[in-house]
């Protein structure tokens, strides 16, 4: 890393406006492009705070703040237009979280990172509309709550109760959503409302480790711990009555069902073993990154395509995850309701990856290129009448979901035409950690947490107490600003509102 | 009567820390050794999938990871703990004893005892998920003139 002082580093950094900061060339060394994020005033705060806290002297066990990253991956061989940081960007291992960077297919020199899809390869939101309103399941919630508890394997050393064997594991990995649909545990408008169908073709699972098979077996249809959750929501307000209306949202109060989770230690193995490969081609094909943890190979070696077909059984792992858990979701709400998902509405109003990297076509410099897309923490955000998304959302842009934090709001969003332009179609993906996890667990109250939740009248059910401090709304950005900044930037647009009234978590 | 020895069952002194880090968690052990710090921080990893106070010594199972160079060995040790706990045996260790440490670039090697039991839900309370080791940050103090054994690692999770 370059080492200046913070008002030396400022000056490579230039408001553009009120909400788009660009990052010059040379603020870290061989940038191929330009950098550049996406922040409101008070996000601009954390992000400048975390760079200022960076450049004192002489610190130990540090990390990288994330505009020094931007820049970092600015510098990767191939990479077009600019490093784009996201409002809820924060520091993560090589890319920062809230990253994307595309890369031309056509040059020889591109590469495909690992570092910039995550090791929860297709982590993502799902979101699962019904017919019934606040006031049907209030007087049920606790229940309601309780029973999604039961249904749902959840937290650390859970396993997974869709039965599984190891042949089964192999074409869930090929076949993504239409294996869930062979085997009955989805219906099959599922895999419309879903990025690439829910199915990445180009899967290959004999390219994926014993390891991570043995990892992700157990594991199948588990929500997990972290920021990972299932959340009964109602609808708080909507912006854009067309839209939400097209998503089968008509009013407020309406309830939802909001999933968050990834492909588990299946996803997490594939890319620990994939880093490993990367660092061999690294060094015989002489790739020169600036940290450590970018490791990479070009696209067209044998560890880029190996990579790129593992990461794609990870990425239909995830759906059949997601797709577990809608079945289970569907099951808890039909006992409690003594009616069947069908009649109860349960549809899926759309699915998305904020942990990926996909093939695309963009047009760069007035010229359409065929792109490798990374988006990490970042979610696709493609435009009305793009040919990749559903008939469903032609008219409207892809729905674009953006999870909250314990106890605060989640939007649904729509994309938009500048986005296509500006960012590659990518928005936010989330609030984005503000404060650290230790930090988090020493200076928030369990109780105290707790205690506002049930103010809010929020039910919870959760199997670690100590991420009820972690996972404090305190410790994250606000959702809020994070989307009203895409809003307010045109890179993505508000359709819906969502307010938890029940929250599942590891 | 437990098959192991009084010895084995011995719980080693806590050696490490959990420090910030703004997404994860940074892992740093220490130790009279390299070898002690390795051992720590194999601990301090289990440590934040549950309470260890939880758990008992019932099993113990060997494992073995080779490498380059020493951060690649502690990349791979610490990818091997997770990996126990991931599948079977699903175990949750209190202590872990290296028995054989090579350090020599291009063949480093360690071997080591994993004491503790099969996780449970239930009787072993709930913590967070290690979703995977990275090289983010990490940082080997072997400092052999003033002995300072010193280890720091960013687990993603």
């Amino acid at each position: 890393m370059v080492v200046r002082q913070y008002n030396e580093e400022l000056k490579y950094l230039e408001k553009i406006n009120s909400y788009c900061w660009r990052i010059k060339k040379g603020f870290q060394p061989n940038m191929n492009v330009e950098g550049v994020f996406y922040v409101n005033s008070t996000l601009e705060k954390l992000m400048l705070e975390e760079l200022k806290n960076a450049c004192r002297p002489g610190m130990v066990g540090g990390f990288l703040p994330g505009v020094k990253q931007i820049a970092n991956v600015a510098a990767l061989p191939g990479i077009v237009g600019r490093s784009v940081g996201l409002p809820d960007i924060h520091s993560g291992y090589g890319f920062a979280i809230g990253n994307m960077a595309a890369f031309d297919m056509n040059d020889p020199n591109s590469i495909v990172s690992p570092g910039g899809v995550g090791f929860d390869i297709n982590c993502g939101v799902r979101l699962l509309r019904t017919n019934l309103f606040e006031k049907d399941v209030y007087p049920v919630k606790e229940q309601l709550a309780q029973s999604l508890f039961d249904h749902i394997p959840v937290g650390v050393g859970s396993k997974g109760i869709i039965p599984m064997n190891a042949k089964d594991l192999e074409e869930a990995l090929e076949m993504g959503m239409d294996w869930s649909l062979r085997e009955g545990y989805i219906w099959a408008e599922d895999k419309e409302h879903c990025e690439e169908y829910g199915r990445m073709l180009n899967a290959d699972s004999s390219k994926v480790s014993t390891r991570a098979k043995k990892r992700g077996l157990p594991q199948l249809g588990t929500l997990g711990a972290g920021n990972h959750y299932a959340e009964i929501q109602v609808v708080d307000e909507i912006y854009d009555k067309w839209a939400a209306c097209k998503m089968g949202i008509e009013e407020k109060g309406q309830v939802c069902v909001m999933i968050h989770s990834g492909s588990r230690g299946f996803g997490h193995q594939v890319a620990t073993d994939a880093l490993v490969q990367m660092e061999k081609a690294m060094k015989r094909d002489d790739i020169q990154t600036n940290d450590r943890q970018l490791a990479c190979a070009r696209i067209n070696s044998v560890e880029g395509q190996d990579y790129l077909k593992s990461m794609a059984a990870a990425a239909n792992f995830a759906w059949v995850n997601r797709s577990s858990m809608t079945f289970l979701s569907r099951q808890a709400f039909a006992k409690q309701f003594q009616m069947a998902p069908d009649d109860l509405d349960m549809h899926v109003i759309y699915d998305v990856s904020h942990n990926i990297a996909k093939v695309e076509e963009h047009i760069v410099d007035g010229k359409q290129k065929t792109l490798l897309v990374h988006r990490k923490g970042s979610t696709r955000a493609f435009p009305p009448h793009h040919p990749l998304i559903p008939v469903d959302y032609q008219l409207t842009g892809q729905p674009v979901l953006i999870g909250g934090t314990m106890g605060t709001c989640s939007y649904v969003l729509t994309g938009t035409e500048q986005g296509m332009l500006e960012t590659f179609g990518s928005t936010c993906h989330g609030a984005g950690r503000a404060l650290s996890r230790a930090k988090s667990r020493r200076n928030i109250q369990y109780t105290e947490v707790l205690r506002r939740l049930e103010e809010m009248d929020i039910s919870i059910r959760v199997a670690s107490p100590k991420l009820v401090m972690e996972e404090a709304p305190e410790s994250y950005k606000n959702v809020t600003d994070v989307v009203n900044t895409c809003h307010a930037a045109g890179i993505s647009k508000k359709a819906i509102k969502l307010r938890p009234i029940a929250v599942i978590k590891g | 009567m437990s098959q192991f020895t009084a010895e084995e069952l011995e719980l080693p002194e806590k050696k490490y820390e959990y420090l910030d880090h703004t997404a994860d968690v940074q892992l740093h052990s220490w130790g009279q050794s390299l070898e002690e710090a390795f051992e720590q921080c194999g601990i301090a990893m289990f440590g934040y999938m549950t309470e260890l106070d939880s758990v008992e010594i019932k099993q113990c199972v060997e494992i073995e990871a080779k490498a380059d160079d020493l951060e690649g060995l502690l990349f791979q040790y610490l990818n091997e703990l997770l990996f126990l706990f991931s599948c079977e045996p699903f175990l949750i260790c209190n202590k872990i004893v290296v028995t054989e440490f090579h350090t020599q670039t291009d063949n480093c090697r360690i071997k080591c005892k994993c004491y503790g039991e099969e996780f449970q839900i239930g009787k072993h309370p709930q913590g967070t998920e290690v979703k995977a080791i990275t090289y983010s940050a990490m940082q080997i103090v072997n400092d052999v003139k003033s002995k300072r054994f010193e280890l720091f690692v960013i687990i993603d999770i």
